[in-house]
């Protein structure tokens, strides 16, 4: 657990020290802060939901460029042969990445509530969606870092796990755009693992075990893939 | 008993043999070089040594611990100096060291009794608060020596710990090894013959991935003399009292009206006082060279060996 507090507070650290987690959090409370004054302005509802369907197609963009880095820059600098060398376990190195990362972006998004403090002090929000949206990007972002930080642990260019990382989570995103051309019961497998797909309900309020087990699971995969890419070697 | 024992050990990188079949021990507080060209798969040994790369075949050990089947057990005892000493360049280094000793296993007191030791040890001090990003080389090789040696370990693994270095760096970091010797088991890797030959009690000598020998390092000098012809009968009494203490004269063929000879004497010192006596004798000599050391000659000797597959 020492060990696993000492990689977590170093990795938060390195997390902060570098420009990049600022010029994301600025980005997306930029977008998300206009988004939400103008829909205000011009349906007069109180609600997140457009706030939280944007936040999610920010985090597909955005979550490759704090996972870029997280063992890319450890490998091309050498530090990783010190990580890995030292009586640290790997499953530590990774949950400690997949933490700092993930306290990142959940500040990120917690900044977000704002908009929904704003929402209860002058309107009357229905609190049930709000929530559920919450609990989608949150989950929506794990599987996201778990995915960029697998990708990044198999290459020591950051921008190739960038692109990478970007990639995938394009065709995850709107792959059920393809579902819809397809016979069943093939179109309900790339609906089951369509991002897009499975975070809808979290926005609109409503919560399925099977996505949120959708996501648990994909966030699973993907650090039990990471740990794999570190232990091959 | 062996700090460090390899038995058959291979590394495969796909269709790539990088080490094959190495077998040789290290034992308590020696000082073993790994000699050998580019790609000889000695920074593979290393790694595979230190935990970071699993062997393909063949086991290593490391203070009687698998480095496979008891790894974090092999690895709480080894001390690593990567080659380019990688850091954090965004970590001062106080914070690299504190945060090293505790992925070791250290805490409270004896964490920061280990950052003081190996501070003072490493002239570390002025430097605390420093961030590394701005260090020199220099202490940038020394910051990376601290973090391997913290912990107090059984096996020190130096991975061509000179590079880079300027002459005087190089000089004081080998008095810092050879100081660290006392305490525990060093392995070093160099291409350059000189620096193992200062640094190590043995040398493996590895050419294309396989283990070609395995011999001390022994401390004999050798250097060359050429004077002219009129002036050789002045040399003789210097030559003959070197002889007498156990120096060993060879005359080389006389070219151009030049007499040249070798003299190789066992103590490396010797040379030293030898030169020093030419000088004093006001003897005017036209060349006066290193004439390469024992190690010099197996390694070449080895080397050109075709090895048997």
């Amino acid at each position: 657990m020492t060990i696993l507090r000492t990689l977590t507070a170093k990795e938060i650290r390195a997390l902060f020290a570098s420009p990049i987690a600022y010029a994301v959090v600025a980005v997306f409370l930029l977008l998300n802060g206009y988004s939400f004054v103008v829909t205000l302005a011009l349906s007069k509802q109180a609600t997140l939901v457009h706030i939280f369907f944007q936040s999610a197609m920010q985090l597909v963009l955005l979550v490759p460029l704090v996972t870029m880095r997280l063992f890319a820059e450890e490998r091309r600098g050498g530090t990783l042969e010190l990580l890995l060398s030292s009586p640290a376990p790997e499953i530590d190195i990774v949950l400690a990445k997949f933490a700092a990362a993930m306290l990142m972006l959940m500040v990120m998004i917690g900044l977000t509530a704002s908009y929904a403090l704003t929402l209860g002090l002058f309107g009357r929000p229905d609190w049930g969606p709000v929530y559920s949206g919450y609990l989608g990007l949150v989950l929506l972002a794990g599987a996201l870092v778990s995915m960029g930080l697998a990708i990044s642990a198999l290459t020591s260019n950051q921008i190739v796990a960038a692109v990478a990382s970007l990639g995938l989570f394009g065709v995850l995103w709107s792959i059920d755009s393809l579902a819809a051309l397809l016979p069943a019961p093939i179109d309900n497998w790339f609906l089951g693992v369509s991002l897009l797909a499975r975070f809808t309900p979290f926005a609109a309020g409503a919560m399925y075990t099977s996505d949120a087990g959708f996501f648990l699971s994909v966030i699973l995969l993907g650090l039990f893939l990471t740990v794999r890419a570190l232990v091959r070697r | 008993m062996a700090v460090v024992s390899l038995e058959g050990l291979s590394k495969r990188y796909g269709p790539h043999l990088a080490v094959d079949g190495v077998s040789f021990d290290v034992g308590q507080r020696e000082v073993m070089g790994l000699l050998g060209p580019n790609g000889s798969g000695k920074t593979t040994i290393l790694r595979i040594l230190t935990g970071y790369l699993r062997p393909s075949a063949g086991t290593a050990k490391v203070a009687g611990f698998d480095v496979v089947q008891e790894g974090r057990a092999a690895r709480r005892r080894v001390g690593y100096v990567p080659e380019d000493a990688p850091l954090y360049p965004h970590m001062r280094v106080n914070e690299f060291l504190d945060f090293m000793g505790r992925l070791r296993g250290l805490d409270g007191s004896r964490l920061r009794a280990a950052i003081g030791a190996a501070s003072e040890r490493l002239s570390l001090g002025d430097v605390g608060e420093t961030i590394i990003g701005r260090l020199s080389r220099g202490y940038r090789q020394r910051v990376c020596l601290a973090q391997a040696v913290l912990h107090g370990p059984d096996l020190l693994v130096l991975d061509e710990p000179t590079n880079g270095l300027d002459p005087r760096q190089i000089i004081e970091f080998r008095e810092l090894i050879r100081g660290l010797a006392d305490q525990c088991t060093i392995i070093v890797t160099s291409h350059i013959l000189a620096e193992i030959a200062r640094l190590a009690d043995r040398v493996a000598i590895l050419l294309g991935g396989r283990l070609l020998a395995v011999r001390p390092v022994a401390g004999a000098r050798s250097v060359r003399l050429r004077v002219r012809s009129d002036i050789a009968a002045g040399l003789m009494p210097l030559l003959q009292a070197e002889e007498g203490a156990g120096a060993e004269i060879v005359e080389e063929p006389a070219t151009d009206g030049m007499v040249s000879w070798r003299v190789r004497t066992a103590e490396p010192a010797a040379i030293d006082r030898f030169v020093a006596r030419l000088g004093a004798a006001g003897i005017g000599v036209v060349e006066l060279s290193e004439a390469g050391s024992d190690l010099e000659e197996t390694f070449l000797a080895v080397t050109s060996r075709k090895p048997g597959r």
